[in-house]
């Protein structure tokens, strides 16, 4: 019988020892690799104290649709004035205690969207002339910082967390629109034929700063989570922008610029979405994404007009994916599902966030 | 003393076993291994009976262009165009430096425009709207490739690639009912023969590797104008490209692309004048991208960004490769 023991012993001793080297070990709870790699159902809505996060992103969204005021579904594509969206974003995030973390945030937009081609035609008896006119109205440029903080609540995240956060889109953007570069080309063949093109210079940023406030839950059970976030903008005053006007004499251009007023639309947004994680470096989310402006108006010739209301529903499938201890990627793919009187892009978003804690060994 | 000396011969039988469990072992390579290698790792061609299928999609809008000039402009006129292209590679090793490859490709192209024409005397206006689609298969390509120098510890890999391009996509309009009204041609319709020779390095967990390619086109004919229908005679300019790839593992399965390539293509000829339909073209274009390696499965997503070039597309070029190694 004390045989048995001893080999039973014996096994136990050396499985054990085998054991210890190959089982999937945890990091202990608390130390940086840990805290890197805590997957989304398991990681609170703000970074960890001491954690430095860089986000770069890019989007690209193809213009081919757009909801009208009556939120009927228009096709661009079909006559011609479909465009592309590129829109590239930096963000840092710092967290200051593990529930109080400080951010910033800008971003850099570039697209051109054409307006239909119209040629007038004028025929006499000896000849015919023809003038074309395309339009093309690009937004160019750096956005506005946006400064903010999040806080949540003070205790360990477990299966609930619930976040709020404020910030300001301070105004450092160039947003005053650029003078049109219009151009005017003489047929080779026809003298009195020409093409103009009218080519508008739009700048990228608010003018004026903006608040924005925000509210956001998250609720995990087992490896499903879903998250909420509701969040408004608002202008702090009224801005000030320049309009440009062009005439056209003898095939030249000459412009002059006239001030208006201005005052943003409160922009509201309520995402929900649903988590899967599916292993512990990969994250598969579904989320719903609502988008509303209300108010504000814009002055054309002395009278202050309101802004037409926007509203848009967007799905979005997206993943999150952890390749290293620092570094996770996230993409999203974002399809229009209802709106009014705003444009309807299908869009990819991919986002490459470093994670570090540069001040713990 | 029998039964104790037999507790001692279990014991050291039992740590014995285990015992592998923490000496140094050389690791066994087998087939299956050998068929879930990254890129960064596998051998230019595949191994002796290695068989692997792939699908290659991209897909591109037309909004941007480089003009003759070399400067990045919009397309002024209203129109629009999109082009998804969606390969089928199927490779297979003949031996263990002699690979064959087999391309084509399903394409989905589409081009809408739409001009407003105003008559100033009458005041009377007519809207024009063209709408082009051009739906099948495309051109097919066989391509040999050979390693001259296999790679090995610190050597560099010297890999030969011969290429020849069949014309099986429809080379002319169909269903034209206008001018302007038709289905696009889905093939280039001509030959193409085209050799490279590439070096690559691998320096775990970075490989590199540098190309330089030269196709020639032949001749052929097919319709240029929607209204004449005559085939007339043709040949596109030759085309000359380089590049160079630096890979690196992100983790063990994660690879994190890197490519920057340039190509040439010269003037086009149509009935032996040189043709302002088919001008002398280059670009520049630099392409990030992620390669996912789960188990045989090899899925990939890169963008080719243009950076510089003359009468080419200036918009980014989206691709999501899918591959599986039997």
């Amino acid at each position: 019988m004390k045989s048995v023991y001893f080999i039973i012993l014996a096994i136990l001793v050396s499985v054990s020892s085998i054991t210890d080297l190959n089982c999937q070990s945890f990091g202990t709870s608390g130390d940086k690799y840990d805290l890197l790699t805590r997957p989304y159902n398991k990681r609170p809505m703000t970074l960890f104290r001491g954690q430095l996060q860089g986000n770069a992103g890019y989007k690209f969204a193809v213009r081919s649709q757009m909801f009208n005021s009556d939120g009927d579904l228009i096709f661009l594509k079909n006559n011609g004035t479909g465009s592309v969206y590129h829109y590239y974003f930096l963000r840092v995030r710092y967290g200051l205690t593990n529930f109080l973390e400080f951010g910033a945030e800008t971003n850099f937009l570039r697209r051109g969207i054409r307006d239909a081609t119209v040629t007038v035609v004028s025929t006499t008896l000896t000849s015919t002339d023809r003038i074309t006119v395309n339009k093309l109205t690009e937004s160019k440029g750096m956005g506005d910082i946006f400064l903010f903080t999040t806080l949540r609540l003070p205790v360990e995240y477990r299966w609930f967390d619930l976040a709020i956060r404020g910030g300001m889109f301070m105004p450092s953007a160039k947003y005053e629109t650029q003078k049109p570069t219009n151009t005017v080309t003489t047929s080779l063949t026809t003298s009195d034929s020409y093409t103009v093109d009218l080519h508008y210079n739009l700048k990228n940023g608010y003018g004026v700063p903006v608040y924005l406030v925000a509210a956001a839950s998250k609720l995990s059970v087992g490896r499903f989570t879903t998250e909420a976030e509701w969040s408004m903008r608002t202008p702090m005053k009224e801005g000030k922008n320049i309009n440009w006007e062009e005439t056209l004499a003898e095939k030249v251009f000459s412009y002059y610029d006239k001030s208006y007023s201005y005052l943003l639309s409160n922009t509201y947004n309520l995402d929900i979405s649903l988590h899967y994680q599916a292993t512990g470096w990969f994250n598969l989310y579904l989320n719903g994404s609502s988008f509303r402006t209300k108010g504000g108006w814009t002055e054309y010739w002395g009278n202050k007009y309101e802004n037409p209301e926007k509203r848009l529903i967007n799905i979005e499938p997206g993943f999150e994916l952890q390749i290293s201890p620092s570094l996770t990627v996230y993409q999203i793919a974002g399809f229009p599902v209802k709106g009014r009187n705003c444009d309807a892009p299908f869009y990819l978003f991919t986002t490459i966030s470093y994670n570090l804690f540069p001040f713990l060994k | 003393m029998i039964g104790y000396m037999r507790k001692i011969i279990i014991i050291c039988l039992l740590l014995l076993t285990f015992s592998s469990g923490f000496s140094q072992t050389e690791k066994l390579i087998v087939p299956s291994d050998l068929k879930q290698q990254t890129i960064v790792t596998e051998p230019v061609t595949l191994r002796k009976g290695f068989l692997r299928t792939g699908i290659l999609i991209d897909y591109r809008v037309a909004d941007r262009f480089f003009n003759k000039a070399g400067d990045k402009e919009y397309y002024r006129t209203s129109s629009w165009g999109s082009k998804t292209a969606y390969g089928i590679t199927i490779q297979y090793g003949i031996t263990d430096r002699f690979q064959l490859e087999l391309i084509t490709e399903y394409l989905n192209t589409l081009q809408e425009a739409q001009n407003t024409e105003i008559d100033a005397i009458t005041n009377e206006s007519v809207i024009s709207v063209s709408k082009q689609k051009g739906l099948g298969i495309g051109d097919s390509h066989i391509a040999l490739e050979y390693q001259f120098v296999p790679e090995k510890e610190k050597k560099s890999s010297l890999t030969g690639r011969l290429k020849l391009t069949v014309p099986t996509g429809n080379k002319n309009p169909t269903n034209i009912k206008s001018e302007n009204q038709y289905d696009l041609p889905v093939g280039d319709g001509t030959y193409a023969i085209g050799f490279s020779l590439s070096a690559r390095k691998v320096l775990y967990p970075y490989s590199f590797s540098g190309l330089a390619a030269y196709t020639y086109n032949f001749k052929g004919s097919k319709i240029f104008n929607t209204v004449d229908l005559i085939e007339r005679e043709f040949r596109f300019g030759n085309f000359f490209e380089t590049g160079f790839t630096g890979n690196l593992h992100l983790n063990e399965w994660i690879v994190f692309g890197n490519k920057i390539y340039y190509y040439h293509e010269g003037q086009g000829e149509i009935e032996n004048n040189p043709s302002q339909l088919m001008p002398a073209s280059w670009a520049l274009s630099y392409e990030p991208g992620l390669i996912f390696q789960v188990h045989r499965f090899r899925l990939g997503e890169s963008v080719r960004i243009p950076v510089l070039g003359k009468n080419v597309p200036a918009d980014p070029l989206f691709l999501i490769m899918a591959q599986y190694i039997f």
